[in-house]
Order: C-alpha cells, then sequence, then structure tokens
C-alpha cells in the first residue's frame, strides 16, 4: 500500500542534484561526495581507485613487495564509502588527502582513470570476441 | 588540477562462447570491478518485457493478474533495447508508453473449438515489431530439439475457453523488477594457485596420499600412476571449500598443501536468458558502467561554488 515506488532506487527525483560535495568543517583536506541514486556498483569502484597511501607500519612490514604499492598516489590518507540505509538510495563517499591533493582532485582522477580502464576493458573483450568468431 | 593517472589496463580471454553462455578470463584488475561488472550485467542491462496488458476475454482457468504476470517473464529479443527510450523519458507519448520509441505491442487471440486440451504458448503473441519477439529456443544454434520445443506454456484451454489479449512491452531493468534482467547466471571466482609441499608429500604413505586427494569434494588432485606423487589436474575445480587443508593437519602436517586466491585474476561464467547473447550483455554492462561513472562527475557549479568558497576562506584568513 504504501510501498516506495520502485523506480525511486534510479530516478534522481527532480530538484535534487546527482552529486553533492560537502566540505569537512573540521579537518582540512576532507570531503564527503553525496551520490543520489547509486549503490555499491558504484561506491565500491570509486571507493578502490581512489588510491591509498600506505601508513607507516605496512611500509616497515612488506619493504620488498612495496614496488607496486609505491606507484599509489601517497596523497590520499584514506578513501571510503557507505550506504547509509537500504531505502535511502544514495551513497556517501568520504576522501581525505594530504595537502598536495585534494578530495576534490582525487575524486575526479578516480573517475577518469575508472573510464579509461573501461574503455580499455571493452577493447580487450571486443578483440577477444573477434578472436573467437574467427576461430569457430 | 590534473593528478597523476593510476590507470589499470585489465585484460581478457574468453574461453567458451555460445549465444546463451560465456566463460572468459579478467586479469589485471580488482575485485570491485569485476563485482561491478557482475551487479550491473544482473540488474542494469536493459531489456525488453511486457509491462502492461489489457485483457479483453479471459474465460481460462487463470485469472487476469497472473496471466499477466506470466506474460511478464517471458524473455523477449531486447538488441533493441539499447537504443530504445525509457518510456518514462520518451517525450512522443507523454509517457503514457504507448509509441514506437518506447514500446512495442503484442496481441494474443486463442480459443478451443475442440475437446482437445489448447496449449497457449508464447508462440501465439503476436508482436508489432519483428526484432522484438518471444525468444525461440528452437533457433539452429540451440541445442533443443524443434520438435519438442512449443514456445513457453502460458495457460492451457479446455473446450470453450478463450484468452484474448492486447500486451505493451517496455525497455526497463532488473532493479526495477526482475523480469527486465538479461542474466539467468553471472558468477565469477578467483583463480586459484595451488602449492604442493613435494618435501612433506615424499614423507606421507601412499594411502595417506590418497586421503588427501579423496578429501576434496571435487575432483582438484589425483595421484601420478607413475610416480606415486599427488599430482593437481583441476586447480579451478577448487571451491574454496578448505576440506583438503583441514585433511593435512589432521594428517600432521599443516602446509602440505596450500590454496592462495589470485586477487587480480577472475574466471566469469555469463548465461543469458536469451534476451540478448551472452557476448552481447558484457559489452552492453561495460557501456552501462561507463555510463553510470559519466553521471556521478561533478558538475561545473559544484566545483565552482566550491572555489569561491576556498577564496572566501583565503581573505577571511589573510583579512
Amino acid at each position: 500500500m504504501n510501498a516506495p515506488d520502485r523506480y525511486e532506487r534510479f530516478v534522481v527525483p527532480e530538484g535534487v542534484k546527482k552529486v553533492s560535495y560537502e566540505r569537512d568543517t573540521k579537518i582540512i583536506n576532507a570531503a564527503s561526495f553525496t551520490v543520489e541514486r547509486e549503490d555499491h556498483t558504484i561506491g565500491n569502484i570509486l571507493r578502490m581507485q581512489v588510491p591509498i597511501s600506505l601508513n607507516f607500519f605496512e611500509h616497515l612490514s612488506f619493504q620488498g613487495v612495496l614496488f607496486l604499492q609505491l606507484h599509489r598516489d601517497p596523497d590520499v590518507l584514506f578513501a571510503g564509502y557507505k550506504l547509509p540505509h537500504p531505502l535511502q538510495y544514495k551513497i556517501i563517499v568520504r576522501i581525505h588527502t594530504t595537502s598536495q591533493s585534494s578530495p576534490m582532485q582525487a575524486y575526479n582522477q578516480a573517475v577518469n582513470d575508472l573510464d579509461k580502464e573501461l574503455d580499455h576493458l571493452k577493447s580487450a573483450f571486443e578483440a577477444e570476441l573477434a578472436k573467437h568468431s574467427r576461430e569457430y | 588540477m590534473e593528478g597523476r593517472s593510476y590507470q589499470r589496463f585489465p585484460t581478457v580471454k574468453i574461453r567458451e562462447l555460445k549465444n546463451d553462455y560465456a566463460k572468459f578470463e579478467l586479469r589485471d584488475t580488482d575485485a570491485s570491478i569485476a563485482n561491478a561488472l557482475r551487479r550491473v550485467m544482473i540488474a542494469e542491462v536493459p531489456t525488453i518485457a511486457i509491462d502492461l496488458v489489457e485483457i479483453e476475454v479471459n474465460s481460462s482457468v487463470l485469472n487476469d493478474e497472473f496471466i499477466a504476470h506470466r506474460l511478464g517473464l517471458i524473455p523477449l529479443t531486447s538488441e533493441r533495447a539499447m537504443s530504445m527510450r525509457f518510456s518514462r523519458d520518451c517525450d512522443a507519448c507523454d509517457g503514457d508508453g504507448q509509441c514506437e520509441y518506447c514500446s512495442v505491442e503484442f496481441h494474443l487471440r486463442a480459443k478451443c473449438l475442440n475437446d482437445q486440451t489448447l496449449d497457449v504458448t508464447s508462440r501465439e503473441l503476436i508482436s508489432s515489431d519483428p526484432s522484438v519477439v518471444p525468444v525461440d529456443f528452437a533457433s539452429p544454434s540451440s541445442e533443443y530439439d524443434n520438435a519438442e520445443n512449443r514456445g513457453i506454456m502460458i495457460v492451457k484451454l479446455r473446450r470453450g475457453q478463450e484468452l484474448r489479449l492486447r500486451a505493451i512491452a517496455r525497455k526497463g531493468i532488473g532493479k526495477d523488477h526482475a523480469k527486465w534482467s538479461p542474466a539467468a547466471t553471472v558468477t565469477f571466482m578467483y583463480e586459484p594457485e595451488i602449492y604442493i609441499n613435494e618435501d612433506m608429500m615424499e614423507k606421507l604413505t601412499l594411502e595417506q596420499r590418497m586421503s588427501v586427494v579423496e578429501s576434496s569434494p571435487t575432483k582438484v588432485f589425483d595421484i601420478d600412476a607413475k610416480t606415486g606423487r599427488v599430482v593437481v589436474v583441476d586447480p579451478e575445480a577448487y571451491t574454496y571449500d578448505d576440506e583438503v587443508i583441514k585433511k593435512c593437519e589432521s594428517l600432521n602436517a599443516p602446509g602440505l598443501v596450500e590454496v592462495h586466491p589470485k586477487e587480480d585474476s577472475f574466471i566469469f561464467t555469463v548465461e543469458s536468458t536469451g534476451a540478448i547473447k551472452a557476448s552481447q550483455l558484457v559489452l552492453n554492462a561495460i557501456d552501462i558502467l561507463k555510463q553510470k561513472l559519466d553521471a556521478v562527475r561533478l558538475s561545473e557549479d559544484t566545483v565552482e561554488a566550491d572555489e569561491q568558497f576556498l577564496e572566501l576562506d583565503a581573505h577571511m584568513r589573510g583579512g
């Protein structure tokens, strides 16, 4: 009877911004991005793409295998997301960086990198598809 | 404000490909991308399904709602879906969902005139668009027997019963209702790396080795008939059940067999309902994910507002 409409889950209501940005009032270079009508699909890839620097302890214990990790952005201190409630169709992405970068810069970079990664994935899949259809 | 790029270059290898089935390896990326792809394939790649049914006559044993629901669940060929409009943002028809850009009309007329039961199947649905029809499992590529294929059963009629209706099919996504999901199953697993400690294995008797081989519920290990050594025959049969590890511990030989999931390597299995080809399903999922990413880019005014805020902030501090 009073169930919310199913489309509520993926249609952004009029007058609501898809992404809003809020600086942290206490910590410099920390901010939250509220993304409307998105879920783990976007939240998790964004969080994983925003590269996080290693903390001191990790640095000490894995010195040998750090090569790959050292390529990552040392400017991002924290990146995480949450889905506040299953019936609130939004996610909150939180990013904290050093003063060398900004949360907005890290966010934009993550979206751009993911976009390029997917472009690459698509052409890789298409090439495989063409190869496969030739073989059979 | 360009930061450094940390882009990855994933690789793909297709192992098996049929119209409704695909198996491929995805490497050099992480679980978040693999899982995003899986989630999009299941719930966000659009297809076409019957969404609105007007029943003219129904004297069958099933009630109107029951039949409408069954019609909704029939997979329709949906190659068109990616280029079609959602009826909620179609401006050609004021969103009543009855124009060629956002909908396809179906008719069904069936009446049983003799004493034999009449099977009304998806084959009786007449489409207004030849590219959108109920999925035909009797297509040449399919392994189903033609003689046996009579479409998908909707209802059975006895003498004198009749069913007459008009149905509107629309574009939709699985998140809205599972009838729009193009995926029957989509799964991925980490590729396992299995190490056998040969030195420790040497010390075991043949009987103990047999027990190690047999401890796995799936056939992952075997004994080489010539050398009597335990060998891995099919690492991917391993289901991460830990039975072998437990067995090694009970033999007082922890570390005899070790299994490590390769965390940047995934094996995907995709099965389609037939609405779109399995290969197309993967490609559409990548496109949809790209569209979603485009939608979450920061808008111009958000960036501007923040710059103004920064200026103001600097001003306050300076002053």
